[in-house]
């Protein structure tokens, strides 16, 4: 099992729905604001290009990568890739040695101030979600359906199903992390 | 341009200064003992063995969760993680080679104040060549667990481990230049120091010139604030004069002859140039940025 997120920036119209439904879920709607990246406490990044002719924006979140990084750095083993293939964190191994946001090529890990872990997506809640079959709330909440998420063995998945046949980037390939976070940029 | 603010450059930077004294240092120790010369052992082993005590306060201070770290550590190596982590992490290897420093050092302290009894263990040229093996891989594993950092591209480069080695070593002789008083050994230290300052002008040069010319574009704005930017005048006056140039020129002088005053001035130019460069390679840290 290989699971992973699919953003299509095609079809995103920038509401940041997810963005809010992140914070709501997993970090219970608090405005204290994100130590590292500032703004919400949140799992997903806005970044805004403003290219004279062609400005775009970027939603980015934890690339939950095959050959991650912060799961190889980490001295205890907190950081570890799970059977579903999804990257995640024990707390009780965690020393908040803070290797693993030096190591993301993404930045995509930020430091929670009340409990020191390096936090990133997935939240608690939506991997309580996951476990009662659900979707993650970003996914449940996008109105436009920008977002995907699924098994990329399983091809009959929604997420298997709408990377067939879309040109999709992934972020730094070059740098061998194998990502599984996939931005649509069109058919 | 941001710089990283994940990791402290004035608690990770300390950190690795201390280090470097306490591991290039345990390598001075280990070589004076096995070549009989006796001076100033002592003053020596509480150095380094200070450095290590305060390398670990600094480096315990940039964690964010440093009450869970005992409990962690001990669970990851009931679990049989740390050990598999050993083939892995530079920090696993970290954690495990400070820990071998600061029981070695604390025995060498032991020894030369209140349970000589232990002279028998440490003066045994095997536990002398463990010290020095141990001491060096202290110094070399966080110039490697840095550069092992793909977040930050300018740290990307099997520059940093040499670097580390050479300003280490440097400050080790420093270290020894103010203790030791014997002319011979002085001057020894001088016409090593010599050699160690113009390698690590070359290091330096190289560090900071091949990310300008060849570089990611977030090494090559770490590199440019470096040479020409906001930790410019840190760089140029705390790293380049008085870390390199000036125990350069002093030392040339004292080749001529030896001098006590000049010899401390060297050396504290030495120590305080290794300590700002270190806290500039952590500050200089720019992310990859992202884009389509």
């Amino acid at each position: 099992m290989r699971l992973a997120h699919l953003w299509d920036q095609s079809r995103c119209i920038g509401c940041g729905a997810c963005i809010a439904a992140c914070n709501a879920a997993n970090y219970r709607s608090t405005d204290e604001p994100n130590p590292t990246w500032g703004g919400l406490q949140t799992n997903i990044k806005r970044l805004v290009f403003d290219r004279e002719l062609k400005p775009y924006m970027l939603l980015v979140q934890c690339q939950h990568c095959e050959n991650a990084p912060c799961v190889a750095v980490c001295p205890t083993g907190a950081s570890y890739i799970d059977k579903d293939g999804l990257v995640k964190i024990n707390p009780s191994l965690c020393i908040g040695c803070k290797y693993c946001m030096t190591a993301c090529p993404y930045g995509m890990r930020w430091l929670h101030p009340a409990t020191g872990l390096p936090a990133k997506c997935m939240g608690e809640e939506c991997q309580d979600r996951l476990r009662h079959g659900l979707q993650p709330v970003c996914v449940t909440v996008c109105p436009a359906g920008a977002r995907a998420f699924g098994d990329l063995d399983d091809p009959g998945s929604e997420i298997s199903k709408r990377l067939r046949g879309a040109r999709v980037v992934r972020l730094l390939e070059y740098k061998g992390t194998k990502p599984k976070f996939f931005v649509v940029v069109g058919r | 341009m941001t710089f990283q603010e994940i990791w402290s450059p004035w608690l990770i930077g300390p950190f690795l200064w201390f280090a470097g004294i306490a591991g290039m240092g345990s390598v001075a120790y280990a070589l004076m003992k096995l070549f009989r010369v006796e001076e100033k052992l002592r003053e020596l082993a509480l150095v380094i063995f200070a450095s290590t005590v305060l390398g670990l306060l600094f480096v315990v201070a940039d964690l964010s969760r440093p009450l869970n770290m005992p409990s962690a550590i001990l669970s990851s190596l009931a679990q049989g993680i740390f050990l598999a982590k050993l083939a892995q992490s530079w920090m696993t290897i970290g954690i495990s080679l400070l820990f071998l420093l600061l029981l070695f050092t604390l025995l060498l302290v032991l020894r030369h104040t209140v349970a000589s009894g232990l002279a028998k263990l440490t003066d045994a040229k095997w536990f002398l060549a463990l010290l020095a093996v141990v001491g060096f891989l202290v110094t070399i594993y966080s110039g490697f667990l840095i550069s092992s950092a793909p977040g930050v591209p300018f740290w990307n480069t099997a520059l940093i481990p040499v670097l580390w080695v050479i300003s280490a070593s440097i400050c080790a002789i420093a270290v020894l230049k103010v203790l030791v008083r014997s002319e011979a050994v002085t001057h020894l230290l001088t016409r090593a120091g010599l050699s160690l300052d113009v390698g690590e002008l070359v290091a330096l040069l190289a560090l900071v010139a091949t990310p300008l010319y060849s570089g990611p574009q977030a090494a090559r704005e770490s590199a440019e604030a470096l040479v020409a930017g906001a930790l410019a005048p840190a760089f140029w006056l705390g790293v380049v004069v008085v870390g390199a140039l000036v125990p350069l020129a002093l030392g040339f002088l004292l080749l001529k002859k030896e001098d006590r005053r000049l010899g401390m001035a060297a050396a504290a130019c030495a120590l305080l140039g290794a300590l700002i460069l270190r806290v500039l390679v952590i500050q200089a840290g720019v992310f990859e940025a992202l884009h389509l």
